[in-house]
């Protein structure tokens, strides 16, 4: 496997004496769309500050491309884009001049911001002021912003916050042409886990400054095992009962129904039968394949425990 | 990568951000003002003005110079604010300090951005100052604007000027690229020129305070041994005061956990 983009080795961060990250080990695959999901304040934009050098890391903490980051930061942001939190845009300037403004900070030829205005799908809207621009629009001018360099690997903060759900749809589009057609490594972090579904090959947990999952996306479905079983029937507790005896656990019960984590279809046939054998009323059986929000709901209820 | 094409890059965009901003009307109007109500004085008034005689470049020299000097102070702030507020307002900060150039170029991009409005200022002040006289001269011919002076003045002052400010115009920098908050440079400016104003009145240290370097270097035109370059320690206490204001803004940007 070829060396990781982004690495970061036992990153610790402070606020005063508030531990914003715990020993954060990231690595992230070349090519891949990480997703970097966690709930808010769980120290998500802090990494990526750190990852920009916005906030110094210490020596030997991050290295990205394979090369420390405070001894090679120009070299290194002249490979990144990024787009951090709330849109930063020059409101009294047009779209093409927000561009204008960061083109002569990275000198790249005059021709690029045609090339990424059209990327970002904003030529027809590059010359009305930006402070007429949606939500969405400002997002795709940053992102805009962010591809001037034509920059290896991308780093994207809550990309999708607050837009509607075309915007949704357009930005995934997008990230995902961006890393297919266009070869670049995505850092995509974001508390919605549906988005990070969608998009993501490799994700990340984070949650009150440290990570508890790292890997593969279908990793993280498997490890946390797949179906699960609602049973509806006319005595719950005698079911529950009887399910016990039968070496399952049993991880919701309620007045109407109980779920039951269970390995194969096969097992729904041997739940049922043994209900029927019982005189149980068995009103409906299904399943339902676990998806990240349950399992992340499970990975961060685990450290509270 | 060259340090000094870096900053070439982080000035040119510097500038162009201005585009289409108050900022910019501000930087050429502002120093109209006060030769645009010269230019009326001496219209309207100009023989009561003249009614002892003399050379009325001289007498234009003063109703430019002194007022500007006392009412520069309050420009300088207003042009602080402007540039840092501005990536204030847009979340930029970030924005500028994620792009490819080191954080030392970025800071400095701004400083000298900064310094050369307000250089920029002080030159057009002369020019309008100036141009009002030419313009007096020519509807008014008897108010004598066709005698000789030295015109070099209306720029060497302004210059000196210039130098004089440099001292308080990094405190207002470095205040106003700290906070957010408008009032609060705008504030302790005011306060600190204000308190400049009382304490000149028989303080002894008074000729260190830094918001008074301009006033008490300048001088008094009026005074036969009126020398440009006179009183020049005021000059050295307000570059020295800048350099290292500058510096240690710099030293604490680079530093700096940047939101």
């Amino acid at each position: 496997m070829s060396e990781p983009i982004i690495q970061t080795h036992g990153l610790d961060f402070y606020f005063k004496d508030f531990k914003a990250l715990d020993q954060i080990n990231l690595e992230v695959p070349k090519g891949s769309i990480y997703g970097f999901l966690g709930p808010n304040g769980a120290g998500k934009t802090t990494t990526i500050r750190v990852l920009l050098d916005l906030f110094h890391p210490k020596d030997g903490q991050v290295q990205i491309f394979g090369k420390e980051l405070r001894a090679n930061k120009v070299e290194i942001l002249g490979r990144v884009g990024a787009l951090i939190e709330n849109p930063s845009i020059y409101k009294h300037l047009s779209g093409r001049q927000n561009l204008e403004v960061i083109r002569k900070m990275v000198d790249v030829p005059k021709e690029r911001i045609d090339e990424v205005l059209k990327i970002v799908r904003l030529v027809d809207n590059a010359d009305k002021k930006a402070k007429n621009y949606s939500l969405g629009m400002c997002q795709r001018l940053g992102l805009a912003g962010a591809l001037l360099t034509d920059p290896d690997l991308l780093i994207l903060d809550e990309p999708t916050n607050g837009l509607d759900p075309s915007g949704i749809i357009e930005m995934r589009e997008l990230i995902i042409e961006l890393n297919k057609e266009h070869g670049k490594t995505i850092f995509l972090s974001s508390h919605i886990l549906s988005e990070i579904e969608k998009l993501a090959t490799d994700v990340a947990i984070i949650d009150q400054g440290k990570i508890l999952y790292q890997g593969k996306l279908e990793g993280l479905q498997q490890d946390n095992s797949g179906l699960e079983l609602i049973i509806e029937t006319n005595e719950v507790s005698q079911a529950a009962e009887l399910l016990k005896s039968m070496n399952y656990t049993v991880s919701e019960q309620n007045g109407r129904s109980i779920h039951v984590p269970i390995v194969e279809k096969l097992e729904v046939a041997q739940i049922n039968k043994a209900l029927v054998d019982k005189n149980l009323e068995v009103y409906q059986l299904k399943t339902s394949e676990q998806n990240l929000e349950s399992i992340f709901l499970n990975i961060t209820k685990k450290l509270d425990q | 990568m060259n340090a000094a094409i870096a900053l070439k890059r982080g000035i040119s965009a510097e500038l162009y951000k201005f585009r289409r901003t108050f900022i910019l009307w501000f930087l050429i109007l502002g120093p109209a003002f006060i030769p645009i109500i010269n230019l009326i004085i001496f219209l309207t008034r100009g023989e009561q003005v003249m009614a002892n005689g003399g050379n009325p470049w001289q007498m234009l020299l003063q109703f430019s110079i002194d007022p500007g000097n006392f009412l520069f102070p309050f420009f300088v702030m207003i042009v602080a604010l402007f540039v840092n507020s501005i990536e204030h307002n847009s979340n930029t900060w970030k924005l500028i300090y994620t792009q490819p150039l080191s954080r030392g170029v970025v800071y400095f991009s701004k400083v000298k951005v900064f310094t050369f409005m307000i250089f920029m200022s002080l030159m057009l002040f002369g020019i309008f100052s100036v141009l009002a006289g030419q313009v007096v001269g020519l509807l008014k011919p008897d108010l004598g604007f066709d005698q000789t002076f030295d015109k070099s003045l209306f720029f060497a002052l302004p210059f000196k000027v210039f130098l004089m400010t440099m001292g308080y115009a990094s405190l207002q920098f470095w205040m106003s690229q700290r906070w957010k908050n408008l009032i609060l440079p705008l504030g302790i400016g005011i306060g600190g020129f204000i308190s400049f104003m009382i304490l000149s009145q028989g303080w002894k240290y008074a000729p260190y305070h830094p918001y008074g370097y301009q006033i008490l270097g300048l001088g008094n035109l009026r005074d036969p041994e009126f020398q440009v370059w006179g009183n020049l320690e005021f000059v050295y206490r307000s570059l020295g005061l800048a350099v290292v204001v500058f510096v240690l803004g710099g030293v604490e940007k680079l530093r700096k956990r940047i939101i």
